[in-house]
């Protein structure tokens, strides 16, 4: 075993992780925000709302992550002329896939509101709108914690995927080092390694959250 | 929009998608077989009295499932490479103990779900322990579980894209040669993210009409 490759090689590597680190997190609150907004869409009483946001759900739902990401990368250039770099295309294609799994369970949290207490908010003045962010939502999202805590450690595993349309994220990079190396034993334990850490960060700060912010029935 | 579409393309090449949507589903399906032996094996393990098993259990499960599903298919195809496995069964390894951890947490939670006065009467009435697990247990896990089985494998067969990165000639792969050949882009992955909804869609809905029929396996117990 050569694991001074990995040593020798950690600046670069870090460099991969950092990015990795920075797409997780801007899908992460892109995600959530625009998860829940088509989420309180796809639960809308107007069917305007409704349907769009529907196919949308079930389109992204039935397609893989990567063929998202190809659709994103070169298949929409190709229709609007204008080309995203790799980067960005990830972090697009990223949030438009967990957006569509984040709204699904958004309606799960939002079964688990009870509907009396809505009406109470309108009967005692409250607007729609001021029901749904000062009531529901709030309400909703706990009851979410451990589910939106799953899909983050699903997106951050889906990250490793970006490196196949070039973006030299963790998986990226560490691929990059084995091409010059070739010690594909030592860095793919360390590649391995290093998601299992974040992952396992990741969970254990959903289940520290759940414990200290869920909603007891 | 400068864009003229041409679907026609899916058409001329119908024999390279159906060759790919044919590949996708017999890697998924091996892909499944291994998830499925080893979800039992670790599933029905996490829940042994023995904290060896237990602790071997939940350390697959863990691993298998805090490493992202590209990782494990380069552990086959890189990791050993000194084995020379062709690609398909790199990716169908890789599919398959990813996988298992989910099916393992899906075996899991059905095999508790029996209620526990099962196993004794099955004791009492003179079955040895894994005969009452097998007889007993798992049929009833089964009823409770099949619905997340399904979704499970419905992730799977939407995973198994993964595979096209290492070159197996499945329906993602095809997309990019069609790609390649034809400079249809757009059409090409529009493409196969539908017939992917198609099958997706079909598995989803097959599970519910099995479900609801009353005859075979996942009839109620009359």
């Amino acid at each position: 075993m050569h694991f001074e490759i990995v040593w020798n090689n950690l600046p670069y590597l870090l460099q991969g992780l950092m990015v990795t680190l920075e797409t997780a997190g801007l899908v992460i609150v892109g995600g959530t925000l625009l998860g829940i907004a088509l989420g309180v869409a796809r639960n809308a009483r107007s069917r305007l709302l409704r349907l769009p946001a529907a196919i949308y759900i079930e389109f992204i739902r039935g397609t893989p992550l990567l063929v998202v990401l190809f659709i994103v990368y070169f298949a929409v250039p190709a229709l609007i002329g204008f080309r995203f770099t790799a980067y960005q295309a990830a972090v697009i294609g990223f949030i438009a896939f967990i957006t569509a799994y984040i709204a699904e369970d958004y309606r799960s949290g939002l079964a688990s509101v009870p509907r009396g207490l809505a009406e109470a908010g309108l009967a005692s003045g409250l607007t729609p709108a001021q029901v749904l962010f000062l009531i529901v939502l709030p309400l909703a999202v706990r009851r979410m914690i451990p589910t939106l805590f799953g899909q983050f450690v699903r997106l951050l595993k889906f990250t490793s995927v970006a490196s196949v349309i070039g973006v030299t994220e963790l998986t990226g990079a560490a691929l990059t080092v084995n091409a010059r190396e070739f010690h594909p034993i030592e860095i793919i334990l360390f590649l391995g390694g290093a998601y299992f850490v974040l992952c396992y960060l990741l969970s254990s700060l959903g289940r520290w959250l759940n414990r200290r912010y869920a909603v007891r029935v | 929009m400068s864009y003229e579409f041409d679907w026609s393309v899916l058409w001329t090449y119908r024999a390279a998608l159906i060759e790919g949507a044919g590949m996708t589903l017999l890697l998924s399906l091996a892909g499944l077989g291994g998830a499925i032996v080893l979800g039992v094996l670790a599933g029905t393990g996490s829940l042994s009295r023995r904290a060896a098993m237990r602790g071997a259990a939940i350390l697959y499960v863990e691993g298998a499932r805090n490493v992202p599903l590209l990782v494990h298919i380069y552990v086959w195809y890189l990791g050993f490479s000194s084995l020379r496995l062709p690609a398909f069964w790199c990716a169908s390894f890789a599919l398959a103990i990813y996988s298992g951890a989910y099916v393992a947490e899906i075996v899991r939670s059905g095999v508790q779900s029996v209620p526990k006065g099962q196993t004794a009467a099955g004791l009492a009435s003179g079955l040895t322990p894994r005969q009452a697990l097998r007889h007993i247990v798992y049929p009833q896990a089964l009823r409770i579980v099949a619905p997340s089985l399904a979704g499970l494998f419905s992730q799977l067969i939407k995973d198994s894209s993964l595979a096209s990165v290492v070159s197996v000639a499945e329906l993602t792969f095809q997309a990019g040669a069609i790609e390649g050949v034809t400079f249809r882009t757009f059409e090409a992955y529009i493409g196969i993210s539908l017939v992917y909804l198609v099958i997706v869609t079909a598995i989803s809905q097959g599970t519910l009409l099995l479900l609801r029929g009353r005859a075979g396996f996942f009839a109620e117990p009359s």
